[in-house]
Parts: C-alpha cells; structure tokens; sequence
C-alpha cells in the first residue's frame, strides 16, 4: 500500500505515480487532517483487499469439504438404507405378493434417484479447474471422439440412431484432459439420443482452423425452444419441453460448460424447436 | 470335502453391515464383522479367512487403504481374495475424472460400489472364491 507525497505536485506526476502503482497522492504541504484523510483510506482499502483474499480462500475451503462431507455424510445413510431395502427384497423374495414388490421397486427407484441427484451436484461443485489445469496433456481429439462414441454405444444401439463421425485428419493435438473431454462429448451425444427419435442420426464432426480445434456434434431430435436456448448451459435447467422426453437432471451441460471452459475453450449450441440441435465445441490448439 | 467358506467384512456402518451380512448369511456363509481397522487386523490375526469385504471410506478418510496395503505386505494375508465394498467412486472419480476405478491393492481383488444388488454380491464373492481355490490347487499341484 503506497501513498506517494511530494512537494512536486501536478496532476500528471499525481498520475505517475498511481499508474507506478501508487494507490493515492499527497501534495505538500498538507495539513495533519489531510495527511488522516488520506493514510485511512488507504488503510481502510488494504483491509478490504485482505479480506477479499481471505474470503475466497474460505470460499475454496468450504467448497472442498463441503464435497467431502456431502459425499460421505449424505450418501452413506442413503446407501445403507438402500442396502438394507435390497437386503430385505431379497430375503422375502418368495413370500411377498406382487404389490408388495412393487412398492419395494418403487422405493428402490425414488432412493437410486436420489443418490444419483447427489452423485450428479457433486461431480458439479468439484470440477476443481486448478487441479484439472496442472494434470494436462497433450491429448488427441480423434481418440476423445472415439472413446465418446463407444461409451454412448449401448444406448444409441437401444434406440437404433447411428452415430456418424467425421474426423479430419491429421488433427493438433491440444492441451488438456481426456477424461473430462470424453464426458463433455459423452454428455452431448448422450442429450442428442435421448431427445432424438429412433432411427435417426447424430453427426459429429471435428476439424482444425487457425489454431482452433472444433467439435459439431448435431441431430436432428425435437431442439430447444428460443426461450431455452440462452438458459441451457445454467445448472440445474431443464426447461419446458411440453413432451415426454426421458428425465434429466439439468446439470450435465453446466459440467460440461465447466470443463470446456477449463480448457480455455468454448461451447455454444444452436437450436429450434423441432429441428434438431447443433453444439459447436472450440478448442485452442497447444 | 466342502467346509462352510469363513467371510470377514471390514466396515465401520454397522447398518450398512446389516444390509450385506443377511445376504452373504442366506447364502450360506459364515460372516464376521470389524467395525475398524485396528479390529479388522486383531480379527485377521485371529484366525484363517476365505474371503475379506473391505471398505476403503472409514473414519476420517480412506482408512481401507491402509489396511489393503498391510495386507499386500504381510505374506500369510497377501494371497487372501479381497472384495471392496465402496462408495468411493465419486471420490476417485474427482481425481480421475472419466476413467473407471480399479485400485487393484492386492493380487486378488475386485471392486463393488454401494449399494450393492444382492444378486452381484453373491456373483462376486463366489467368483474371488473359485479364483483363489483354483490359484491354491495350482499351487499344490
């Protein structure tokens, strides 16, 4: 915290001094009352920034442990009661009606529901960018794809849509996770089948311009509303569909957004209702 | 000769215990139950196991750990068939995002997330067990 006084005083050399890093300017001669003036604001500005600091790390504290006691505290008795459900359907296995286990399943579901809800709020709160951003590596976009696809496979199968791919190769290699990257792409062709009709296709394409590595992945299923489309990459929105479309927790493209984003990248998406929607992900090259 | 096979689980949620002993029990084995490491290990000790059910969250953070690593270390321990019984995916899931988890502490492991559907339960356990009887006879042999 510098206050700079001089007996030099003119508005340039007050300038000066604060683009020098200065945080204020005292012309002598001053008075005692003037000289306060002065000290206590910059005192009281030094405080202001100290406590900033200390609030964000609190901040980052309370949100690493808030995963871990989430994680343990809330799915530990959730589990247990879930185990313990399982245990029992299993031992009166031959002596419960079909009501009886059908109000067991419907418990079952409501419990996997919900440790799947808590599994999901976590995955958000921790995508710990920091920690993600000291592990990179050079990492092939081709090979994301490829392992994105395969993971989505099973449920592309169920509803008989045909993932096409189109990679132009040779393709630069970027900075950056895997891992993540393959749950980005799982997560938006996971979205384009479940909100696709059977039979359909979903394109995904990846080419290189200027140093910039792009990702479409579009399909042709029911889109996204004007009114959702700003809203869509937001946690916890699902929006207003007015159909029947399997449910979603509204946070897998906020994750993604997320990790896109950590990647020093960008994701946007565009869309109309009942035709289809297209997510365009851009990628610096290393 | 089919002596009834000795199960030890090593969990400190005693209702969660509840859950799987009443399986494994149904089905016939003999289960013992440690609340912490330090019993698990005594219990160890104590007598031959055929199969350990191992949690890796206890206390404060990943005391399971600790035990799989004594176990690789100590050669009467190290050959015995280890399921572990998890709710630890999310956790190593934030560290290795993307990625499925298996730790692989000792020779003979396999990993099942809780809750665990009673039906796999048994398809693990007996598995590890098949596998360490045919790892035993070939030893013999």
């Amino acid at each position: 915290m510098t206050i700079v006084i001089t007996g030099y005083a003119t508005v340039s050399s007050a300038v000066e001094a604060m683009k020098n890093g200065a945080y204020d300017f005292l012309p002598k001669p001053f008075t005692p009352d003037e000289f306060r003036m002065i000290t206590q604001r910059g005192l009281d500005r030094r405080r202001l920034v100290l406590e900033t600091i200390l609030l964000r790390r609190e901040k980052e504290m309370l949100r690493e442990n808030f995963a871990a006691i989430v994680s343990h505290e809330l799915k530990s008795p959730l589990g247990a009661v879930q185990q313990n459900l399982f245990g029992l359907e299993f031992e009166l296995e031959d002596k419960l009606n079909e009501e009886q286990k059908e109000k067991i399943g419907r418990m079952k579901s409501k419990i996997n529901d919900l440790i799947n809800l808590i599994h999901t709020w976590l995955r958000v709160i921790s995508v710990d960018v920091k920690k993600l951003q000291e592990n990179f590596q050079p990492t092939s976009i081709p090979a994301v794809i490829s392992k994105a696809v395969e993971n989505v496979q099973p449920q592309a199968i169920r509803k008989d849509i045909e993932i096409v791919p189109t990679v132009q190769e040779p393709l630069s290699l970027i900075n950056g996770d895997e891992g993540t990257l393959v749950e980005v792409v799982g997560n938006i062709l996971g979205n384009g089948i479940k909100f696709s009709r059977e039979g359909s296709k979903i394109l995904i394409k990846a080419e290189e311009k200027d140093k910039n590595l792009t990702i479409i992945i579009s399909d042709s299923g029911i889109g996204i509303s004007k009114e959702d489309l700003p809203y869509i990459f937001e946690d916890f929105y699902t929006g207003d569909i007015g159909q029947i479309v399997e449910k979603s927790s509204g946070l897998g493209l906020a994750i993604s957004k997320r990790i896109v984003e950590a990647h020093n990248g960008s994701i946007s998406v565009e869309s109309e209702l009942g035709k289809g929607a297209t997510f365009t992900i851009c990628l610096p090259v290393q | 000769m089919n002596t009834q096979k000795q199960l030890l689980i090593i969990d400190d949620d005693p209702d969660y215990v509840a859950g799987i002993k009443s399986v494994l029990e149904k089905a016939e084995y003999s289960v013992d139950v440690a609340y912490n490491p330090k019993d698990g290990f005594l219990a160890l000790q104590s007598k031959p196991y055929d199969l350990l059910l191992l949690d890796i969250m206890m206390g404060r953070g990943a005391e399971g750990v600790a035990v799989a690593r004594k176990l690789r270390k100590d050669p009467k321990l190290r050959e015995l068939p280890v399921l572990i019984i998890t709710g630890i995916r999310e956790q190593i899931a934030f560290l290795f995002p993307g990625q499925p988890v298996h730790p692989h502490f000792v020779e003979l492991d396999e990993l099942v997330e809780k809750p665990v559907e009673p039906k796999l339960l048994l398809e693990k356990v007996s598995a590890l067990l098949k596998m360490s009887e045919e790892k035993k006879s070939q030893k013999k042999g």
